[in-house]
């Protein structure tokens, strides 16, 4: 091996240890992201998480082979002025009223067994409209409404003192009221104390809320029964998915939250009752809960075909005294009617007025 | 005897003097660079701030921060350094997830400023410890969602959840989202809790002063006494601070909510593509100003001098530019 050959080898052999030796030096002190462990969150795979999103089926029956009654339902729509009701409180958006779809798993049931449902819709200035010629309906078009029916389900809560008194009435003659009412409603103007007043019930601010046990939400509670009734007929529980707490002078609990529901106000538990009847009133501290897809909830089918037989149980309403059942079907009174102005008196009853 | 000998024409005691003074140049040189690296602390505290409505600019960040501080050698603690009321679920995850894996890595506090709630609170959950001030708030473990509804029927696409959607459905979907986030935080911190899954799941958010009795907090303490903790917790008896700033680097965006639901403005002028609606979120309601609408509207129909209501710069709304108008509604 020469000089020149010498030179390279070392030169070879010198780069080669260099080369390898930053190499290896590299891969000791590699300074980048470790594998990372596998964390284990067995709270995000945890089977219960899920909550079981079946919306459910309902069977809305009724029992009651009476014959055809007719039901007055109030959706509570507003008239605004001059102008139609606005179109988007039908859809249950912007408005106070409920939405055609709300009332028809009631209303349907009623109308599959023969009874006729009638819909309050006021005209603008309706409070002031047709003349009521019985002296009962104080005037107003909700009277002359009410004179033609047996029932009354409302989801207002704004009456004109004429139209209390037209719904006292109403109750006197044997007629049945339905008043449904949310927690929202406490929040509006006195009116509805006023309503409740007429019915001889109660509601209590606040709302009711179950985080232990609820229906996908902590204000969607279940009731059970307070007792046996007409009304909790086949019911274990049922579902009020925006509820308030309701009571009577003088009546039955028919439904009571169950254990563990507490009342937003006091937070503290509460069984106050969600559902009264007292005669013919029947207060309902919720207005959702018939609506189509929370009657697919729990057994709240049962119960509103139960609403559905006691809506029709009694025929005596106070214009059916004074008016053939199937009288004037336009809804104007007839020209024979009692004459205006008179005060309320007990109707004299016709023979085929009371069916 | 001279082959021996360092053949040079200075005598031994100059060779000497000429060596000394060599080593001194050079230990000059290298002096400064050996006191720096003796005088350096043991181990750095990183800060990460977490400040801001929780979306994904700042989860992006949080989460870069967490990953080189965790393949950092020399930091060996970290202290978020809170203040937020919340925001978007996966965003609130995603930190959640980085703070996690770090706390297995290095001792993790959280120093809670104004508010670590909801969105916020989540993140911060896997902490060793959480330091309040008295009046700090904490808590609003939940989501904020509207109610679903029942909608007409959209003709078009190709099935029936891609445009609405089943009311039950929804409510499942959101009962499963809220869980979520509490089942985490009772997994994270139900020992500490002093109180019940279904007491924790009411939301409520508290000071400091009671959170630190209810579990929701551990100590009472500022950032440095924060910072401190996290550096005697990993061994340093000295040590450096880090603050690593996080966040989008276009100021953060701000919340407001409207009746339906919570929106993020990501301009103080903003134009459509600067609104983001935001449906669900782990937010502290409270925390969020609302507003009646949010309208187009051009500068001149602003409300001036408080003159003009909300209402009414709505009803003038015929300019270009998005804005937020109204105010607290109350």
């Amino acid at each position: 091996m020469n000089h020149t050959e010498r030179l390279a080898v070392a030169f070879v052999a010198t780069l080669a240890v260099m080369v390898v030796g930053a190499t290896l030096v590299g891969f000791i002190s590699a300074d980048g992201a470790a594998p990372a462990p596998e964390i284990e969150n067995d709270h995000y795979t945890d089977e219960d998480l899920i909550h079981d999103d079946t919306p459910g089926e309902a069977d809305v029956t009724m029992s009651s082979n009476q014959p055809s009654r007719t039901v007055l339902v109030d959706p509570g729509v507003e008239t605004a002025g001059a102008a139609p009701a606005n179109p988007l409180a039908l859809l249950g958006l912007g408005g106070s009223g409920v939405a055609d779809r709300d009332i028809r798993p009631l209303a349907n049931v009623l109308i599959e067994n023969g009874h006729e449902v009638r819909v309050h819709a006021p005209s603008a200035g309706g409070a002031a409209a047709p003349p009521g010629p019985s002296g009962q309906n104080g005037g107003t078009q909700l009277g002359a409404e009410l004179e033609e029916a047996d029932a009354f389900v409302t989801f207002d809560s704004e009456y004109s003192e004429a139209e209390r008194e037209a719904i006292d009435s109403f109750l006197e003659n044997g007629g049945t009221v339905v008043s449904m009412t949310d927690p929202d409603e406490e929040f509006d103007q006195p009116g509805a104390a006023a309503l409740d007043s007429t019915l001889g019930v109660t509601t209590e601010p606040g709302y009711v809320y179950n985080l232990a046990e609820n229906d996908l939400n902590y204000q969607r509670v279940y009731a059970e029964p307070a007792g046996e009734s007409s009304l909790t007929d086949g019911v274990d529980r049922v579902v009020f998915p925006s509820a308030t707490p309701v009571g009577a002078a003088a009546g039955s609990e028919a439904f009571r939250p169950i254990e563990g529901t507490q009342l937003s106000t006091t937070r503290a538990s509460t069984d106050a009752p969600l559902v009264v009847a007292d005669g013919g009133v029947i207060k309902i501290g919720d207005a959702d809960f018939l609506s189509p897809e929370n009657a697919q909830r729990a057994d709240n089918d049962v119960l509103i075909g139960n609403l559905a037989d006691e809506l029709v149980s009694s025929g005596a309403a106070g214009g059916a005294v004074e008016f053939p059942v199937g009288g004037p079907a336009d809804g104007s009174p007839p020209a024979d009617g009692p004459v205006v102005g008179e005060p309320p008196e007990p109707p004299t009853a016709e023979p085929d007025a009371a069916t | 005897m001279s082959s021996n000998r360092f053949d040079s024409p200075l005598t031994p005691r100059r060779q000497l003097v000429v060596v000394v003074v060599a080593a001194a140049l050079i230990g000059a040189v290298f002096a400064p660079i050996v006191y720096a690296n003796a005088n350096e602390p043991s181990g750095t505290v990183a800060v990460v701030e977490i400040e801001g409505p929780v979306n994904t600019a700042l989860a992006d960040d949080v989460e870069n921060e967490l990953a080189e501080i965790r393949n950092n050698g020399s930091v060996e603690a970290v202290v978020l350094k809170m203040d937020t009321g919340g925001g978007a679920p996966v965003a609130s995850e995603r930190m959640y997830k980085a703070v996690q894996r770090t706390s297995q890595q290095m001792p993790v506090i959280a120093s809670v400023q104004a508010i670590s709630a909801s969105g916020g609170y989540y993140a911060m959950a896997p902490a060793d410890d959480i330091y309040v001030l008295p009046t700090s708030t904490v808590g609003s473990i939940g989501l904020n969602a509207p109610a679903p509804q029942t909608t007409p029927p959209v003709q078009g696409p190709s099935g029936p959840d891609k445009a609405g959607g089943n009311e039950i459905q929804g409510w499942a979907r959101q009962q499963t989202l809220a869980d979520t986030f509490i089942n985490a935080m009772m997994a994270e911190r139900g020992d500490r809790f002093e109180l019940s899954r279904e007491e924790v799941a009411h939301a409520d958010v508290y000071l400091g002063t009671k959170a630190v009795q209810n579990g929701f907090a551990d100590e009472i303490g500022s950032l440095n006494e924060a910072i401190h903790e996290a550096a005697t917790r990993a061994g340093m008896s000295d040590y450096g601070v880090d603050t690593r700033e996080t966040g989008p680097d276009g100021g953060v965006p701000f919340l407001v909510r409207t009746d339906q639901q919570v929106v993020a403005i990501h301009s103080n002028d903003p134009g459509y593509a600067d609104v983001e609606p935001m449906g669900i979120a782990y937010v502290h309601w409270e925390s969020v100003p609302h507003v009646d609408t949010i309208e187009r509207f051009s500068e001149d129909s602003l409300p001036v001098e408080g003159t003009e209501s909300a209402g009414a710069a709505g009803a003038n709304a015929t300019g270009d530019t998005a804005a937020a108008n109204g105010g607290e509604s109350s």
